[in-house]
């Protein structure tokens, strides 16, 4: 995956290479407009990461520009900035993305590969889901693990969806939020925390394999090997 | 125009200044006219008094030098209808006859000697007898089958004998009724057509100012760019929409100016901070050990803490200057509601705590969603931190006065005397609390950049209360006002 990063500041920029990079992304960066505008025109990405606030030009100038050249890999916003601009708005139901910072890293990745997936659609819906002796019926909101019903409430199977759908990866509390209730809120109670441990306590029965890890500071990851 | 929106106020001060204006010029012009009458009735008045005088002295010669034979009364009579002639102020009376004027002797001891005139000289002579007249001065005599006085005047001659002129007042009085019919014609015709140029000037200014209004309404925090309408006169009320819309510049100004010290504030902050969490975040990630990854994982969790608190602050500090940005959409807060108590309810549940709404189902509202997400969510974990394990927390949802109401109650320790004066404010916070002390504030910056207000205070069991109003969106309610009143 080709990825091109514009942004200015040269902090978030060179640990957001390393990370990118330890990803699997390959990644060039540009600290401005003008030098975005040539990389994205000669090199064919397949996915962007631009920064609002650039030296020279506004961010959206220049998705708005990039757009008119025929770059048509999907876009991940970052902004610094308090409101969000209407026409941030109008790119985000043009298909792109939008991240305020600070942000997890975890969830930084995640948008990527939303990102990727809607551009890339694979094949139709499934109905179950797989991840090592857990399994979901879909259609039917039921989950066992070995064989074995768990006794889940309507939301605590959405949440476990969300986690299976991730497997593998880390999802942060906020990225919960979003996905699961439908708010982008920063609660400083342990709200989150709670259903998970809830959600522990019927999946991780005595004796089986822990597949809810908490990875303090970070989110929790559902195991999938 | 837009004179289907009837605003009862406006239209009514039109009404009353109209009326009032009417009122007004119609008592003067009423005076005036009043002066006017009595003049002219003087002067008329005085006209005949000077030919009654004149006249009946003339008869007095007359009478004097005449001989007291057969054709006495023939050649007074004969003058008397002559002088008739000359009367001034006369009207063509249909008859002919002659019944304006009558010409009297009476004899010394008071019998009729002559009479020349229409109707019966006994009778104009007993009603003069009564009459106390005045000699030399012309009276009012009202005789009693004619209902029109007489102006009489009397003259003694050399014979013992009075000689009374007497001239009907009846074309005088008609001269008059004429002009007063006259001017009350012209008068309603005046005042009717005074009211309806003044009614309709001011009920055009007034629509102007109410146009004003409505436009000036309209422009909340979200669309501080509109004016107010302006027009090519160079009146009062144009100098008003002038002033208004400088006025909307400058707001828009130090509005605009506000939002660009916050922005650059935010911009300034978070990105020092994102390039902390991602190098805290990639050294979480190259520690192997538990020990070592304690610190950062507080360091992360204290700088999303500091995030949380910067966006707030920053949402207090616009809001407290009615500069918050909103997106608002129609949200079902009942929905909202339901949502945020399924996420919140297990770690209630864990402190002892157990939360109830009280709902009569969908209520809408016409607010930012984020921001309404948020200000619950900082409700709900003020309730989790502060309140003592067996406690109840109960929310109720209703309609009150075309606002949205939700109810929080608890049967907690309620607020404490010292923090009570200064709910409001920012930073304050009870002494156990561990929060930054944003809570409340944010929550009222929120309720009041939507239109709404909060309430907060101890119940009379002690626990705390708290209400927020917020508008209903304009489907839901009876009539949305147009720009949401702000109190």
């Amino acid at each position: 995956m080709r990825l091109l990063l514009v942004e200015d500041e040269l902090d978030i920029q060179s640990f957001l290479i390393r990370s990118l990079e330890e990803a699997g992304y390959q990644v060039e960066a540009a600290a401005d407009g003008k030098t975005a505008e040539r990389l994205a025109i000669d090199g064919a990405f397949d996915i962007l990461i631009v920064d609002l606030g650039l030296p020279d030009q506004d961010g959206i100038s220049l998705i708005l520009r990039l757009r008119q050249l025929g770059v048509k890999a999907p876009v991940l916003i970052l902004s610094a900035r308090r409101s969000v601009d209407d026409r941030v708005r109008g790119l985000e139901q043009g298909g792109d993305d939008y991240l305020t910072k600070p942000f997890a890293l975890a969830e930084l990745l995640a948008r990527l590969r939303n990102l990727l997936k809607r551009n890339n659609p694979v094949g139709s819906e499934t109905t179950r889901l797989r991840v090592l002796d857990l399994e979901l019926d879909l259609l039917r909101r039921e989950a066992s693990r070995s064989g074995q019903m768990l006794q889940l409430t309507p939301q605590e199977f959405v949440l476990l969806e969300y986690f299976c759908r991730n497997a593998g990866r880390v999802v942060t509390r906020s990225m919960i939020l979003d996905k699961v209730w439908g708010m982008r809120i920063q609660p400083d109670t342990n709200v989150v925390d709670v259903h998970i441990y809830r959600l522990r306590g019927k999946v991780d029965g005595k004796g089986q394999q822990p597949l809810i890890r908490t990875l303090r500071g970070v989110g929790y990851v559902l195991k999938d090997r | 125009m837009s004179s289907r929106i009837d605003n009862p106020k406006i239209r009514s001060a039109a009404w009353r200044i109209s009326l009032w204006a009417t009122l007004a010029f119609a008592f003067g012009t009423m005076i005036v006219f009043v002066f006017l009458h009595r003049f002219i009735a003087d002067d008329i008045k005085n006209r005949s008094d000077a030919w009654i005088t004149g006249e009946v002295e003339v008869l007095g010669d007359v009478a004097e030098r005449t001989p007291k034979d057969a054709l006495y009364s023939r050649v007074v009579g004969e003058v008397a209808e002559l002088a008739e002639k000359e009367i001034p102020n006369k009207l063509r009376s249909g008859s002919g006859s002659n019944d304006s004027v009558f010409f009297l002797q009476a004899g010394a001891d008071g019998s009729l000697k002559l009479w020349v005139g229409a109707g019966s000289g006994q009778n104009t002579l007993d009603a003069i007898q009564k009459t106390n007249m005045l000699l030399d001065q012309p009276t009012d005599v009202r005789v009693s089958e004619s209902a029109v006085p007489f102006r009489v005047a009397s003259v003694r001659i050399d014979d013992g004998s009075r000689i009374y002129l007497g001239l009907s007042e009846r074309d005088e009085l008609r001269v008059l009724r004429s002009l007063r019919l006259r001017f009350f014609l012209l008068w309603l015709l005046i005042v009717l057509f005074g009211f309806t140029i003044v009614f309709s000037t001011t009920r055009r200014m007034l629509s102007h100012v109410r146009r004003i209004t409505e436009a000036a309404s309209r422009i909340g925090h979200s669309d501080l760019n509109a004016r107010v309408p302006t027009t090519e006169r160079n009146d009062e009320v144009a100098q008003l929409a002038l002033t208004l819309n400088r006025m909307l510049d400058r707001i828009e100004n130090s509005m605009h100016q506000l939002h660009t010290i916050t922005d650059s504030l935010a911009h300034d902050l978070r990105s020092p901070l994102t390039a902390i969490r991602g190098k805290l975040e990639m050294s979480l990630s190259a520690v192997a050990q538990i020990e070592q990854a304690e610190p950062i994982v507080s360091a992360i969790e204290e700088l999303d803490r500091l995030t949380e608190f910067l966006n707030q602050s920053l949402d207090v500090a616009e809001a407290k200057a009615d500069a918050l940005r909103l997106a608002p959409s129609e949200i079902d807060l009942n929905e909202l509601l339901r949502v945020m108590i399924d996420l919140y309810e297990p770690s209630m549940a864990e402190k002892g705590l157990q939360i109830t709404l009280r709902s009569a189902g969908p209520l809408n509202v016409q607010a930012d969603a984020a921001l309404i997400h948020r200000m619950i969510a900082n409700l709900f974990d003020n309730e989790l931190k502060h309140l003592p394990a067996a406690c109840t927390v109960t929310i109720q949802l209703q309609t009150e006065d075309d606002m949205a109401s939700l109810l929080l109650e608890d049967d907690g320790p309620g607020f404490t005397s010292e923090v009570i004066p200064y709910l409001f404010e920012r930073r304050v916070k009870g002494r156990e609390s561990n929060g930054h002390g944003l809570g409340l504030a944010f929550i009222d910056a929120v309720a009041r950049a939507h239109g709404g207000a909060v309430t907060a205070h101890n119940c009379e069991r002690g626990g705390a209360y708290i209400a927020i109003t917020l508008p209903l969106a304009p489907s839901d309610g009876i009539e949305s006002p147009a720009g949401s009143a702000r109190g």
